[in-house]
């Protein structure tokens, strides 16, 4: 014990040494990145790392930003909400003012706390609960869609693609799935569209039948389910069995290889709202080489959110010619960004103003197809 | 006919078939009930390692090449009910048996630790994830004008009613024709007498777990095909209504178990028909509650005469 605790003290002054010598070149700016490094969420907290490093070093490579060169310095939070707060206080103490992070959401509320106070940008690029930016902080942002954004996008989707007579709106009683679900059919009632059929099921259900004759009886011809891929995948088995023809659609909790094998040729064509496959872009092609060549693999839901996160923040230093916090968040509220994850906007919460997930059409072979909307 | 007398008829017709298999399962709860006067917690468990059965066997038949559907199924009802029995014997044998005699409540416990127990042996065993049973037999027959309401009625629902009914025939008749049968009925009405009079009382007992398991397993394989997903987990729910099915029908009594099996599905089902289906348990259960205020012995159940 004795021991650990030296040996902690010799790295802390160890690496104060460095920062202090580090601090010494003005030409440097150090941003610091906080996620997980250990612990069982740490594939998350590289898929992070990467991004954000490789947006680091093209820009240096580029020559860097504003004359000063950019180093990214890791932290460790474990995604433990403890240790995150810990991890604010160290990149506040060690004169960082610029945060790509956190990544697990319960870690990123309570360090958000922290910078929101001291004066420090943060950025996560993984977090979706909408708590975090519901405080009414300046320098909170995000680089990645809330869940809820699914249901907004299924809406306009159904409203204008599908144009439904008889819409029914079915969800498990979870806080995801009924959530999602009445979304849906607040925003389609709002635009004049009725759901003729908003029902609740009982999660771990195996029988349909009483629901799926409902459905037929009254005439509906499209239905949004709310909830994850075991119901779903049961109701389209047996809707297709008992003769109920009718198209379905989903959240991202339904896109799992797991429904394929449930409801087998009874889920193809299926729609679903998931997240945006950014290394499938033709745009990112030479950054997904890149990745490549560094042996990296860039497929990870939250590598180019973390780029992107770079890339906004240093170009709202290129235009304001500073890195003041307050300044950056002002330039990041007040314009749009063409970025890796497409052309986007933040919002007076730090939210993106568009969905980061898309519309695709799930096939048995376990492919997906975007949906042209 | 009018559509809602269409509708009401498919949605009869999905009540009958839920309802048939409760009533399967019921009766292995009102048998064991009807004997010993215990309330075996562990029999949904049963019903659930009978589909596990059923699906490893099918999906073990399709590696080797046996693609003939009647032989499938015979032979995945065959292993099911044989497995599922074994685990009824063994259960009474070793978690019921040696506490025989003793206060009414200690059995009651064992019970509920043994579902516990197999739930998770099957969990740590097969993976908790859901299973997809392979869609065997699909399609069925439609009527109704097409443009009013089109009742369906799939071949799964038929071959459902048709082995409940055959299984059901079989139960009565062994009951009130064989020796063994007879040997059970004395049981159910003085354990000790019928001892006494040199039934092997012990043998009789296990008997009554087997069949109760085997009639689960009938029922496991049916629902499991008819369902498409099994999982550990699906032996508590179908135990709490089958339980609930007996109960209501009369405790102890098979013709009770049986009827009681088939208003629980009608009533879930003509619940979910009407109002929205999230309410289909909370008014299963409601009747449940109504029964026993009104009626403690259940719709065919005679009233206990205290056993002196």
């Amino acid at each position: 014990m004795k021991l650990k605790h030296g040996l902690f003290g010799n790295t802390l002054i160890a690496t104060g040494t460095l920062i202090a010598a580090l601090n010494a070149q003005a030409d440097t700016l150090k941003i610091g990145i906080a996620g997980p490094v250990t612990g069982p969420v740490a594939q998350y907290g590289d898929m992070q790392k990467i991004g954000a490093m490789m947006a680091i070093d093209r820009i240096n490579a580029a020559g860097g930003i504003n004359g000063m060169t950019l180093e990214g310095v890791i932290y460790d939070d474990a995604c433990d909400p403890k240790q995150a707060v810990a991890v604010a206080n160290r990149i506040v103490n060690d004169d960082i003012r610029h945060v790509i992070g956190h990544l697990c959401s319960s870690s990123t509320e309570p360090a958000s706390d922290i910078y929101e106070e001291e004066g420090v940008m943060m950025i996560t690029a993984a977090s979706t609960s909408p708590g975090i930016t519901e405080k009414g902080y300046q320098l909170i942002f995000r680089t990645i869609g809330l869940d809820n954004l699914q249901g907004t996008l299924a809406a306009e989707y159904i409203q204008r693609n599908i144009k439904p007579q008889r819409l029914a709106v079915i969800h498990d009683k979870q806080q995801y799935g009924e959530g999602l679900a009445t979304t849906v059919r607040d925003l389609l009632a709002e635009s004049g569209t009725d759901t003729v059929m908003f029902e609740g099921v009982t999660p771990g259900d195996k029988d349909f039948s009483a629901l799926i004759a409902k459905l037929k009886r009254n005439n509906v011809d499209f239905v949004y389910y709310g909830g994850y891929h075991p119901e779903l995948g049961l109701i389209l088995r047996q809707s297709r069995e008992k003769g109920l023809d009718t198209r379905f659609m989903g959240p991202e909790g339904v896109v799992n290889s797991d429904l394929i094998a449930i409801a087998g040729k009874a889920m193809e064509g299926v729609l679903a709202t998931a997240p945006k496959s950014f290394d499938q872009s033709p745009e990112n092609m030479a950054l997904v080489e890149a990745f490549k060549e560094r042996d990296e693999d860039p497929s990870g839901p939250f590598v180019f959110p973390a780029y992107t996160a770079i890339q906004v923040m240093t170009e709202a230093m290129g235009a304001t010619g500073k890195t003041d916090p307050y300044d950056l968040a002002d330039y990041l509220r007040a314009n749009r960004f063409n970025t890796t994850i497409g052309e986007i906007g933040f919002d007076k919460k730090g939210d993106l103003t568009e969905p980061t997930f898309e519309i695709y059409t799930l096939h048995t072979d376990g492919s997906k197809t975007p949906v042209s909307q | 006919m009018t559509e809602t007398s269409l509708y009401v008829l498919q949605q009869l017709i999905n009540g009958l078939t839920i309802g048939s298999t409760y009533a399967l399962i019921a009766i292995g709860y009102t048998m064991v009930y009807g004997i010993i006067g215990m309330i075996n917690f562990a029999h949904g468990e049963v019903y659930m390692i009978g589909t596990y059965t059923a699906f490893i066997t099918i999906i073990g038949l399709f590696t080797m090449g046996v693609s003939s559907l009647p032989v499938v199924l015979l032979l995945a009802l065959m292993t099911a009910i044989i497995i599922s029995s074994t685990y009824g014997y063994a259960i009474e044998r070793v978690a019921y048996r040696p506490l025989r005699g003793g206060p009414r409540l200690i059995p009651l416990i064992t019970a509920i630790g043994m579902s516990i127990f197999l739930q998770n042996y099957i969990r740590l065993a097969q993976g908790s994830r859901d299973l997809a049973m392979p869609a065997l037999i699909s399609g069925g027959i439609e009527f109704g004008d097409p443009d009013v309401f089109e009742v369906s009625l799939s071949w799964m629902q038929l071959i459902i009613w048709g082995v409940t009914l055959a299984s059901m025939t079989a139960l009565a008749l062994f009951i009130s024709r064989s020796r063994l049968g007879r040997a059970c009925r004395a049981c159910a009405q003085d354990l000790k007498m019928a001892n006494l009079l040199g039934i092997d009382t012990n043998r009789i007992i296990a008997l009554t777990f087997v069949i109760g398991a085997a009639l689960a397993a009938i029922a496991g394989v049916m629902l499991g095909l008819y369902y498409g997903t099994i999982n550990p987990y699906i032996g508590f729910m179908a135990g709490l209504k089958a339980f609930t099915a007996a109960v209501l029908g009369g405790i102890g009594s098979i013709p009770g178990a049986m009827l009681g099996g088939l208003i629980l599905g009608i009533t879930e089902a003509m619940t979910a028909a009407f109002f929205p289906s999230e309410y289909k348990d909370v008014v299963a259960f409601s009747l449940l509650v109504l029964i026993l205020l009104f009626r403690p012995t259940g719709l065919l159940g005679k009233p206990e005469v205290e056993k002196v």
